[in-house]
This record gives C-alpha cells, structure tokens and sequence, in this order.
C-alpha cells in the first residue's frame, strides 16, 4: 500500500478545489449539495476526511457518520461516500481511507462499520471484500432511477469492530428490505 | 426541552389538516381550511400564521405579511404559532423577525429553556453575536449545562472574529473567553472535547501557542480523541510557530517511523533539521534530546535515516512505499538549494529517478510525483533513459512500435508526460509535431483495444494520448496560424468523446476550442454532460458565461447566468443552517469557516460579474422594447445610486488549472493580470449599467408607472427617501469614473501579454476597446447632461450648445458606421478549398448591437427632451404667426441622426442577411481536410475521421447562424423602436 499523502480534516476551501475530483467519473462517487457537506461537516467533522497529494492536488475523501442506537447494539461508523480521482487510484488510498474510518469508529464504541454499494458495482463490492466486509443484507431499489437506468438494488455490506466480538453485526439476513424499512 | 404534555391537544388535530395541505403544496386549499377553521376558533393564530404561509406562497406576500404581524403583534408563546411564524420568515427571507418574536417569548416565559434556545439560534442566524453571548448566559442560568456556557463562549470569539478593530479583539474579547474557559477549567467543569477544542482555538487566536501547547500535551489534551492523531498534529503546528525545532524533529521522525508515507512529516522533518543546523544546536549530553525524544541535527543524520527507511521498503514482500523514494529526491533538491556537496552522497537524480520510473512507472501518478523534481536533471538523456523502461512491441508497419498491455501502456504514457513536461515536444520542428501527432493517435486508437469492456461512466485507459495529440495541435496552431490543425484537432476530440463519453477534460478541451472558434452553440450541450455541481459554477462557469453573450448567443447567455445566480442566491440560506447546526454539535472550529465560506461566495467575482451581465442582457433584450428603460430598471430593481460590487474584498474563485496541462504551470503574474483585467471589463459594465439606470430615472413624464413587484417597491421607496429619481447630477461622477476606467483600460491592453492558451481566458475588453464601442458608449452617455442643460436654457439662446450636441449626433453616426464596418466579411472564409473562421466578425457584430441599444436608450430620452422644446417652439411661432424655417440646429440635428440610424441599422439587418445566405451556402462537404499535403502524407484521413471533423465544422456553422439570427432579430426589433424617436 502506497498512497504518499497528507490526511486532514476537510474544509469548506476545499469545494473550491473539486474539480480534479468531480470532472472525472469515478464508479465510487456520489454527488451531493453543498447543504449535505456542510452538514456532515457540522456533525461528524472527524468523519469527513480528504487526502491530498504533495503538490496540493485533492487525491481523495472519505464521509461519514456515526448513528444508530447504542441499546440496541446497533450503534456504528456509516460510510457515505468514498472517492479517489483517477490519477491516484491503485495506490490503496481507498483502503487507507477505509482503514482511518474504522479506527475513528472503533474509538466511539461501533459496533461495525457499514456502507450501501450498487450491486452492479462489481469493482467497489470486490473492493470492499477484500477489506473484510460482507453482504449484510440487499436493499431493493435503493438507488432511484437516473438518466434513462431504472432503479437499482443495493447491498448493505457490513464489518464488525472489535466491541462486537461475536460479530452479530454481521449475520446476513435471509430476505431482502425495502428502503423504507431501513432506518 | 420544555415538557409536552402526552395528550394531544385538540388544536394540533384541528391543524393537522392545514399542515397537510401545505406539504403537499395546495396552498388554496390550505388557505380555506385555515379561513373555515378561524370561523370557529378565532383565538387559534396558529390557524392564522398558516394561512400567511399559504399566501406567502401563492405570490401574495403582502397580505401574508400583514396577517404574520398581526399574530406576532400579539407575543404568541405557544409552540405551534412561533414555529409557523418562524418558518414564514425564513420564506420571507426576514430572520431577524424570527429574533423578535423570541424575544417576546422569553419575556412571557422567562424559564423556558426551549424558547430561550429558540432565541440564540435566532441571532445566530442573523449573526447578532453580542445578544448570543448574552442568550447563552441566560441559558445556561435557567440550565446549567455545559453546552450553552460554550454557546456564550463562542459567541465571544465570534465578536473577535467579527470585529473591526483587531485591536479589541486581541485586548477584549478573546482574553474575555480565555477567562470564561479557564474558570471552567479551574473548577474542574470541562467536560467535552469540544470544549476543549474551543479552548485551543482561543489561545491560537490569542497567539498564546506556548499555554495551547500545554493544554494539548497536558491532562485536557486527552480529551481530544475524535480526529486521528488529533494531539500530535496540534502539537507539530505548535512546535512550528513556537520554533521548537528539537521537539518538531522528533516528533516528525517519530510519526515517519509509525508511516513512512505520510509526506507533511517528512517535510516538517526537513524543515526542523535544517534549521536545526543553521542555529548549531547540539543535543544535550546527558538526558532526553528533547520532550519528544531523539531528535536528528546533521545532515548525515538525515541521510541515514532516509536510507534506513528506503532499505526497509527494499526488503518488504508487499509493493514498497513511494514516500521513501521521494523524500530521497526532496532531500536531494533541499540540499541542492543550499549549494551542500553531500547530496552526491544520496545517488545521481537521473539515475534516482530513473529508478522511480521503473518501479512505479506504470501508475498514473508517476507523473505528478516525479514533475516536482524534474529540474534536478538535465532532459534530453532522462528521457532518453526512461524509454528504455517502457516495454514495446515491434514496429508496426505505420513507423509505430505498441505496448502489449495497460501497464506498458501506462509506462509509455508517463515517459511522454514528462518529455512533454520539460518541453521536448514544444522544440519539435513542425514536421516533427506532425510525426509526433501522428504516433500519439497510434497509439490513443490502439489502446482503445484494452478498454472495450469499460462502462460507459469510465474512462478509456489511453485518452490522455487524445488529450495530449489535441494539445500538439493546439501548439501547432499557435506556430503556424494554419487553421486546418484546429478542426483536425476537433475531431480528433470528437472521436475521443465518442469512445469516451464521461471524459470532463476533453469535453473541457471541444468547449474552449468552440468558443475560440466563436461557436457557442455546441457549447451548450458539453457544459451541461458536465453536469456542473453548486460551487462549480463559482469555479468554472467563467468558461461559460464569458463567451455566450460575445458570441451572441443571448438566450444561452441568460441561462448560463442563471445557474450560478441560483447557486449563489441559495448559499446565503444554506450556510446559516448549519451554523447553527455547528453550535448544537459543538463543532465551533466550523463556524468561522462556514462564514468564510458564506464570504467568498458572497463577494466572489463570477458572482459580480452574473449579476451586472445579467442585468445588462435583460436590458438589452427588452429595455424599449417590450417595456420602457424605466420598467425595465425598476422590475430588476437596480439601484444606480448604489455600487453593490465589493471592489476591496472580490474573491477570485476560478479554477484556471481546470485543464489537464503538461506545460509549464500557470505563473501568479499572469493569475494576478488576469483578474486586474476582469475587474477592469466588470467596473466598466457595471458602470455601463448603472448609467443606463441613471438615465431611466431622469423622467420626462411626470407621472411614472407604478412599481412592479414589491422588491422593486422597497428600492423605490428607497429612492424616493433619496429625494425623487435621478438627476443629470446623479450621472456625472459615474461619467467621470467611465472614462477614468477607460484611461486605465487602455494603459492595461497597451502593455499586456497574452496568456497561456489553457490559463485563463482574456476577456472581451481589448477587442471592446479596439472596435471603438467603448468610447462610443461613452459619447452616447454624455449626451443626456447637454440635452438637460439645454432643457433648462432653452432654444433661444442656446446656439453654442445646440451646435455641440448637434455635432455629437453626428460623432456617434460616424462612430457607428464605423463599427458596423468592422463586422463586415464571412463568418466562414474559404479560400483555397480550405475553411478560416472569422469569430472576430461576429463579436464585433455583437459589440455593435449592445452599443446600438445605449444609443438608442439615450436618443429616446433626447426626443422626450426635445418634443416639448419643439412644440412649444411651434406653438410661439403660430402665435407670432411667424413664416420663419429656420429649424434650431439641434433639432435638425437629432432628425438628421435618426434617420441616419434608420439607414445604419437596415444596413446592418442587411449585412447579417447577407452573412446568413453564403453560410447557408457553404457546402463544407467540398472542403479539403488535409492541411499540408507533402508532410500529411501518412495522415490521410479515414472516412470516420473525416466524419468527425465534418461534424465539428457542421457544428461551427449551425452554431454562427444562430448566433447571427439572435443578433439579428434584437436589431430588427430595435429598428422598430425608431418610429418612437419622431419629435
């Protein structure tokens, strides 16, 4: 794993410096608002995390949260969105990304970490295999519908932390959900 | 939170419905519930503020507003009154009544801790940052948590932050919070990392980085666990500007023994140890080096430990570290830099390098690691070496050897990057450009093979062959003029694209070439597949909105303006949200940024520059035409008055490196010349328009339609406060300012240089100046203070004046003439079966519209001056029953003028006809493509590169007629608007 990098805290500046990132398609992108930044910013600041390359170029950035309830064992680290622009790709940045995520979680007590993949994805689930994630679950239609593709499903994959040591989390469920059933 | 009560009130069920109605945005609906259920309950507001809101949305903001008052007039506390009141304002854009309305609440319920939250995050939306520290005490005196202590506390640092006068900041208000923590931290009360975090913030403003230091290291420091190595980043940036280069060293040296390939640490690294060296420090004798352990102080040192972590990466099983290997370089290039002979000792850079080249050389970020370091060597023998590392097969029967797979493909294309990198590429002969073209699409077409399987989202692994072919043409284009290379290079680009259809760099590429060409109209299309992003359009719509309207396209250039304006308008509403959300989390460190972020956005550039262009566009689409100048001005309620642009504080956001370059990167001088250049053009529009809002104010008619919209209603209001319209006075500093910016304008263009053909754009002011239409403009907008000054001396003792305005009418004909002469010829020239695009023509053409529609704006109101001179001239004269024909010259003079401009402007709808049918005629099938035949021997073109360029061409052509028939049917319509001239 190579990735030669500067990690830290995302900031607004760098919106101004997105296009290296977001002019490319890159299968692991998702776009969002600049409301749905800052909003993570306001919140999960230590989860919103970008790399970048000697020269100051933006190679990558992580963005997540932690949700869910901690009664109900199901308290854990979320991965929204994971992004490294072409000119940086196989360097294992993505890992490294994933790696820090799963320590910032652990820190908080998670229970597992979790993220939603296009099951066409075939790339990125193969990615996240490897870094010890499995199908927790199919979500049906979780993607709506764009440009011309009809909906597609989603798998929920999962990795347990070390808090759950039985690794529960991760028991895949028989059925598909449906989005709505998902909180 | 206030209790609830777990029965439901009978209130909310009879609201229920009018809530409903209103998610769901039937809005009459709503209204009639709300009337039907007031008939019953007069006491419920709620029902009352909901209705407002049904009326907010259905356009009738004024009687919303009055209802809204009328509820708030009564200090509601109850919940679900000062929720709708609060969600009306937001509508109606009015935060501040929010505060209001609060602030009633907590005097009725001075222990609600709801209302009193209610009210701080009301002034946090509105920025009241003294009554939040105010609203956070008495917070935290009703509740005594944590949280709303530091609410108070930020609001402090706020006020720093905020302040004017930095002096206050540093002596008041930060010492102020500084104190309010240390209290907590002496009563032992800390309890949050946030807090914590506020703490650091405050001493680091405070410049107190030796007592932050403490902190962090010290027993609160623990609490800082979110962020990854949250305490020894803090402590490394402390150690910096403490100059604590012992402590600095070790703890990078440590960090790099942790992750080898963390780049800031070796930099830190390097930067503690050469200081280090500079002040002879020498460690202690006995005891730790320093408190972070051992600390590296000589060079030798330094190269030890680089070469220790390069053999570790030497042996290791799994890919080695990049870091290792180039911090060799960057201690190689430091060492250089200070003329030191030890860095022989780390290895010749060629040879480095070449090493780098072969392990890492078929990554695509091989180049961009290794650029920085290019000019440790010589070029032509690197290069020359690195072909030996990239693995090709035979040579094929085109003079072309290929690689055999991605990676030896990714190989090649790296050793091209970086020869094009040091500018061997650029010293080819032409012939050798051609040759070079010519083995790049070899090898952009062959590499097409590894990517068949891609998705339609991906990109093809050999389109930086494309890219880089395209740039070769450009280059040759700049040398030889020859316009042949640019439509070869435009289709080599729309074959790229149609391998390769989300790739953004060389949909960027055809998008900067069309609007060099002058075609705005595929433009369109590309931008848009780019599907530009919020800021994007701060960053990159300049690429967009500097050549719709200079290519007349002026419904694209409308449109293009509206997509940034809606961003930006939205960003004001956006960022308050979460600032205050930043408070609830107790991410206090976002809050500043947020506003900073809320800054640039408010006072970037682009945005100055959509919004007087567009104001512009409407103006000289509509002004006169659908309605009057004055309409026209008060429906975008523009105040000439004022200068809304904040010249000081303009924020240059464009990304001028958007394109993928190998050249040479974009110089500051030319960053800074650039938006000198900008702000200049945008002083100059915006002063254009303000005139034009100037002279809509200098009314005729005494009774002046009423305003519009009530926006327009406040600015009128507001005018009428500044005493009735405008004044010819009003117009004569702008004047001043015009022609002083036109002074400035010329010095600029008399001594710039061109830029890099992929850095920015250079605007339209050089070509503005060059045709005339400034000065034009200029001679125009002056003539309103001659005909005010002849209003008011009349037409009996006036012949001087009359006779100065009169020869200004004909300055402006010839002016004109002129202008429209420059835009004569085809927009397509073929000569020689070969095609030249003339977008210059076309520009002109615009310029010369915009300038008719001021002319005319201002010839309008001279004829509302001189009718009433003229009639009343004619009324005297039957009086007298004088035979006399002697007309007052400026009378002659003005019907002399319009007729000219009746002659000017047929001939100009002529010419644009004229322009239509021979590009219509052109049969671009007939052209020949090939430019050079003795040297393009190899490059004759397939039938499908032949599509491809014709279809560019056809693109450029369809493009040009519909600019020509925008262009052309704007003066049609203001030709029609003459007959009004008559006095």
């Amino acid at each position: 794993m190579a990735y030669m990098t500067t990690l830290r805290g995302f900031n607004c500046d760098d919106l101004f410096k997105f296009n290296n990132m977001r002019l490319f398609p890159y299968p692991l992108a998702l776009q969002y608002g600049i409301p749905f930044y800052l909003q993570y910013l306001a919140h999960w600041p230590e989860y919103f995390v970008v790399a970048e390359a000697p020269g100051g170029e933006l190679m990558g950035y992580i963005m997540g949260k932690a949700e869910g309830s901690v009664a109900r064992e199901e308290w854990h680290g979320h991965v929204t969105a994971l992004s490294v622009a072409p000119e940086f790709r196989r360097l294992g940045l993505a890992a490294k990304l994933m790696e820090m995520l799963e320590e910032i979680s652990e820190r908080k007590g998670g229970f597992f970490v979790d993220l939603f993949v296009r099951v066409s994805n075939q790339v990125a689930v193969n990615m996240y295999k490897q870094l010890g994630y499995s199908v927790y679950r199919t979500v049906i239609e979780y993607y709506s519908a764009s440009n011309g593709e009809p909906d597609e499903d989603a798998y929920d994959m999962r990795k347990a932390l070390s808090r759950d040591t039985e690794k529960k989390s991760i028991i895949p469920l028989p059925h598909p959900v449906r989005p709505e059933d998902i909180e | 939170m206030a209790a609830r009560g777990h029965v439901q009130d009978p209130n909310d069920r009879r609201l229920r419905p009018i809530y409903d109605y209103l998610d769901n945005g039937n809005n009459k609906m709503a209204i009639q519930q709300a009337e039907k259920l007031l008939k019953k309950h007069r006491d419920l507001h709620c029902a009352k503020v909901l209705k407002a809101i049904g009326l907010q949305r259905t356009g009738k903001q004024d009687e919303a507003f009055t209802l809204a008052q009328e509820v708030a007039g009564l200090e509601p506390t109850d919940d679900n009154s000062l929720q709708a009141l609060t969600i009306l304002y937001r509508e109606m854009h009015r935060p501040e009544l929010v505060t209001k309305l609060y602030e009633a609440a907590v005097r009725k319920v001075p222990t609600s801790e709801e209302y009193h939250s209610h009210l701080f995050m009301a002034y946090a939306r509105v920025g009241e940052y003294k009554k939040m520290q105010q609203a956070g005490m008495a917070l935290y005196k009703i509740v005594p948590k944590n949280p709303y202590y530091f609410w108070s506390v930020m609001s402090l640092v706020m006020q720093a932050i905020s302040a004017q006068d930095e002096k206050l900041s540093h002596t008041m208000f930060l010492p102020l919070a500084e104190r309010m923590v240390e209290k907590m931290v002496k009563e032992e009360k800390i309890e949050a990392e946030a807090e914590v975090q506020l703490y650091f913030m405050i001493l680091e403003r405070l410049g107190k980085y030796a007592e932050a230091l403490e902190v962090v290291r010290g027993q609160l420091g623990e609490k800082l666990t979110s962020e990854l190595q949250s305490r020894e980043n803090k402590c490394m940036f402390l150690y910096g500007r403490l100059e604590q280069w012992p402590e600095c060293n070790a703890l990078s040296r440590k960090l790099l023994l942790k992750n080898p390939d963390d780049w800031q640490f070796y930099l830190s690294y390097f930067d503690s140890l050469f200081n280090l060296i500079d002040q002879s420090w020498t460690p202690p004798e006995e005891g730790n080096h320093s408190a972070e352990g051992e600390v590296h102080c000589s060079v030798a040192q330094a190269i030890g430990f680089v070469e220790e972590r390069l053999a570790s990466e030497e042996v290791k099983e799994t890919r080695p570290l990049r870091g290792p290997y180039l911090a060799r370089l960057e201690l190689i290039s430091r060492l250089r830099q200070r003329g030191s002979p030890d860095e022989q000792q780390l290895g010749e850079p060629l040879e480095l390098m070449f090493q780098y080249f072969v392990k890492f050389g078929d990554k695509p970020c091989c180049f961009t690691d290794l650029k920085v370091f290019l000019h440790l060597l010589s070029c032509d023998a690197f290069v020359n070496r690195l072909t030996e590392a990239v693995p090709l097969g035979p040579v094929g029967e085109d003079g072309v050897a290929l690689p055999g797979d991605t990676r030896a493909l990714q190989r090649h294309l790296g050793a091209a990057q970086l020869s094009r990198c040091l500018g061997l590429q650029h010293a080819l002969s032409t012939d050798g450009k051609l040759a070079l073209i010519h083995e790049l699409r070899a090898h952009y077409r062959h590499g097409l093979q590894f990517g068949t399987s891609c998705l339609k989202t991906e990109l093809q692994f050999s389109d930086m062959y494309c890219l880089m072919a395209a740039h070769v043409y450009i280059d040759l284009w700049i040398e030889t003029g020859k316009e042949h290379v640019l439509w070869q290079c435009l289709g080599l680009l729309e074959e790229g694209l149609a391998h390769s259809p989300s790739n953004a760099q060389i949909k960027l590429l055809l998008l900067l070439l069309f609007c060099r060409l002058g075609a705005f109209e595929p433009v369109v299309d590309l931008y848009s597949s780019l599907d530009a992003k919020h800021v994007q359009h701060d960053t990159i719509g300049y690429l967009l909105t500097r050549y719709a309207e200079s290519l007349g396209q002026f419904a694209a250039a409308s449109q293009a303006c509206n997509f940034s304006l809606r961003f930006f308008h939205s960003n004001q509403k956006d960022t308050s949200e979460y600032i205050i959300q930043a408070y609830k989390y107790g991410a206090f460190e976002k809050i500043p940024e947020f506003i900073a972020f809320r800054n640039r956005l408010n006072n970037s550039l682009h945005f100055a520059q959509v919004r007087t262009e567009r104001m512009l566009l409407d103006l000289y689409l509509d002004a006169d035409i659908s309605s009057t100048l004055e309409e026209s001005v008060k429906n975008m309620s523009l105040c000439p008055e004022e200068d809304d642009i904040p010249w000081d504080s303009l924020r240059d956001n464009r990304d001028l490196d958007v394109f993928v370059s190998w050249n040479p990167k974009l110089s500051k001088e030319h960053r800074q010349l650039s938006l000198e250049e900008e702000s200049l053009w945008l002083r100059l529009r915006s002063l254009t328009l303000r005139l034009a809002g100037c002279l809509s104010g200098l009314c005729h008619s005494p009774q002046a339609p009423p305003p519009a919209t009530p926006h327009a209603q406040r600015n009128a209001e507001k005018s009428a406060e500044n005493g009735v319209a405008s004044k010819p006075a009003d117009m004569q500093p702008l004047l001043g300012q015009l022609e002083r910016t036109l002074g400035q304008a010329a010095q600029f263009t008399d001594k710039h240089q061109q830029y890099p053909f992929l850095g920015p754009p250079p605007t339209r002011l050089p070509q503005a100046l060059a045709n005339g239409s400034c000065q034009c403009q200029l001679v125009a907008l002056q003539l309103p203070l001659h005909v005010q000054e002849l209003e008011t001396s009349g037409l009996d003792q006036s012949a001087e004046l009359q006779a100065q305005i009169a020869n200004l009418f004909k300055s402006l004909t010839v002016q004109l003439q002129d202008m429209l002469n420059k835009c004569k010829g085809d927009l397509l020239e073929v000569t020689d079966g070969r095609c030249r695009a003339q977008p210059s023509l076309l520009e002109n053409l615009v310029f010369f519209v915009e300038t008719v529609c001021v002319v005319l704006w201002v010839s309008s109101h001279c004829s509302g001056t001189l009718r009433p001179l003229k009639s009343s001239l004619q009324k005297k004269k039957k009086k007298k029953k004088e035979t006399s024909t002697v007309t007052p010259v400026v009378l002659s003079g003005f019907q002399e003028f319009t007729a000219s401009l009746q002659t000017l402007l047929s001939q100009a709808v002529e010419q644009i006809q004229d322009q239509e049918s021979s590009l219509t005629a052109l049969k671009l099938e007939a052209l020949s493509l090939e430019g050079l035949p003795q040297a393009e021997v190899k490059d004759t073109f397939s039938c499908d590169e032949r599509t491809f360029i014709k279809a560019a061409m056809d693109k450029v052509q369809s493009s040009y007629l519909r600019s020509l028939q925008e262009v052309g049917d704007l003066l049609r319509k203001r030709a029609d608007t003459l007959k009004s001239l008559k006095i």
